[in-house]
């Protein structure tokens, strides 16, 4: 049924935390217009660097599990 | 005349829409397992499509630009809370799917059946799901009013309009259940995204040459539009995490969610779907940018019309045939998941409560019955709530949230090594539910800076530890995690 296991440690579980922990707890400390990115103020294009960076931090978890 | 093309591009989108999701559907027979979770067998693709539809809804496309044109920076909430939800999801998934699986699970409230061995548990969630799926499905009706009112150019009776708005979807539902509507999300999701792209460029190019120059000029007039205010009584930036948090905890927990899980053909599939999701949050950027642009050139909207906003401008600078298209993605983000949430909604009702409860309806011919019925009184009942309750559109997702995040600490602990009594989980559903009754009367949806759903949510918490651990003796699961594998 499942070939591939998959295992959650404490390194891909501390990995994923990183952009949940950047979009709560980090807003705060990016809630500022200066500097503008691409002429967005500094809080959206901050989210979106996040959003943006989501993904790849996801499939090194994702290769991470297959390995262990 | 204008009226006439932009309500005839609207009718000739639905139709042709609806008529592919009937086509899709025409050699499948109807038992509930098709009808509710698709057959089991959903690729990457179309759950991709359904677990999106969550965001591609009325919400995203109307009162993201409505807080964003009302409120500001507030609105980037809906940035964070999906991608913090889909990192849960890659985890949280997986194990839900393989018992759901394993057990032949169809509903939400199975799960809760199914980890606790309790049906008055299951019928609990069951109906919490329903209660709180009404608002959510009046967001969406709000949202198709709005944009028929708009594209009526005031000709339009709005409230016939919805009626028979609501006509079209129950008659759907009717007739194809969950894998007839991933069709038609899938001409939905591409309108949708034609369309945010569009107004979310083409606007603030044709009036301010460049996105770039909307925030300049946005700046200009409103220097603190896109920041928090450190005002902690209205949406500062402790109500931003908590709601961030509150609404991430509780985006799997709708029925419609579950539906869509089970639906997945592998386990695999989710966790690629959590990988790649966070990337469709993006588009809110243009929905801001729309919000934005629709501030300056058209300011003065107040409270609910807020949510008209770009819409408006559409109306006023650009072509019937234009609104039409536009208005016409923007009825199928409401009418769509609309459909989802009312098959939800309904199934749970009648699986969950009159049949396993109640014992009413035990073939699945009765449950399948029962669900058709329910699915005109949940109608009914959103239609009911339109009628009175006017608020924006954000304002009822938050409702539906808050309401629906009170089951995460249940279906989470479900999962510890030893875990609560379902008298526990029980008890801090109600606990929570009582606290968010309670706000609601007094019109309280912020204490001392923090979003209520999250008051709600610890003090729920408390209440599954304290009866669930302390009052109670631990029940032994109905059947031991992991014991076929």
């Amino acid at each position: 049924m499942n070939p591939v296991k998959s295992k959650t440690t404490l390194l891909t579980a501390a990995i994923a935390l990183v952009p949940v922990l950047a979009l709560t707890l980090g807003i705060p400390l990016a809630n500022r217009v200066d500097p503008r990115i691409f002429g967005m103020p500094f809080l959206p294009a901050y989210i979106a660097f996040w959003i943006l960076l989501t993904p790849p931090i996801m499939l090194a978890v994702y290769r991470l599990e297959r390995r262990a | 005349m204008n009226a006439v093309i932009a309500i005839g591009v609207i009718a000739t989108v639905l139709v042709l829409t609806f008529g592919l999701g009937i086509f899709g559907v025409r050699r499948v027979t109807m038992d509930p397992e098709q009808f509710i979770v698709g057959g089991r067998s959903f690729g990457a693709v179309f759950l991709w499509l359904l677990l999106a539809g969550e965001i591609y809804t009325s919400f995203a496309f109307l009162g993201a630009a409505g807080w964003a044109y009302g409120r500001g920076a507030p609105a980037f909430y809906i940035l964070c809370y999906g991608t913090v939800a889909y990192i849960l999801s890659y985890f949280l998934l997986p194990p839900i799917w393989r018992l759901a699986r394993r057990h032949d699970l169809l509903t939400g409230p199975d799960f809760f059946v199914q980890q606790y061995g309790s049906r008055g548990l299951g019928a609990l969630v069951a109906l919490v799901g329903f209660v709180f799926l009404v608002p959510y499905v009046t967001l969406q009706l709000t949202g198709v009013q709005v944009l028929l009112g708009i594209a009526g150019y005031g000709a339009l009776n709005s409230l016939g309009a919805v009626a028979l708005a609501f006509a079209l979807v129950v008659a759907f539902v009717f007739g194809t259940g969950l894998r007839g509507v991933a069709w038609a999300s899938v001409v939905k999701d591409a309108l949708v995204l034609i369309a945010v792209v569009f107004v979310g460029v083409a606007l603030p190019i044709r009036f301010f040459g460049s996105p770039a120059a909307v925030v300049d000029h946005l700046l200009a007039k409103y220097p603190h539009w896109t920041t928090l205010t450190g005002d902690t009584s209205n949406n500062g930036v402790i109500w931003f995490v908590s709601t961030v948090v509150l609404t991430a905890l509780g985006f799997f927990m709708w029925p419609q969610s579950a539906a869509a899980i089970y639906s997945a053909k592998s386990e695999e599939t989710l966790r690629r779907n959590a990988i790649a999701l966070p990337l469709y949050q993006l588009m809110f950027l243009f929905v801001y940018f729309a919000g934005y642009t629709a501030l300056l050139v058209m300011p003065g909207l107040k409270g609910p019309a807020a949510d008209q906003s770009f819409m408006l401008v559409i109306a006023k600078y650009y072509s019937p045939w234009l609104l039409g298209f536009v208005a016409a993605a923007g009825c199928l983000a409401g009418l769509v998941p609309a459909s989802v949430q009312i098959l939800a909604a309904a199934s749970i009702v009648s699986k969950n409560v009159l049949g396993d409860m109640l014992g009413l309806a035990k073939s699945s011919e009765d449950q399948t019955r029962a669900t058709r019925v329910l699915v005109l009184v949940v109608a009914f009942l959103a239609f009911m709530f339109w009628a009175f309750a006017k608020t924006t559109l954000v304002g009822l997702l938050l409702i539906s949230y808050n309401g629906i995040t009170q089951l995460f600490p249940g279906a989470v602990l479900s999962f510890a090594r030893v875990r609560p009594s379902p008298a526990g989980v029980a008890a801090g559903i109600i606990t929570g539910i009582v606290a968010l009754a309670a706000f609601a009367f007094t019109g309280t949806t912020i204490v001392a800076g923090i979003n209520i759903g999250v008051v709600a949510l610890t003090v729920n918490f408390a209440v599954t530890f304290a009866v669930g651990y302390l009052v109670n003796v631990r029940v032994p699961a109905l059947s031991p995690e992991g014991s076929s594998e």
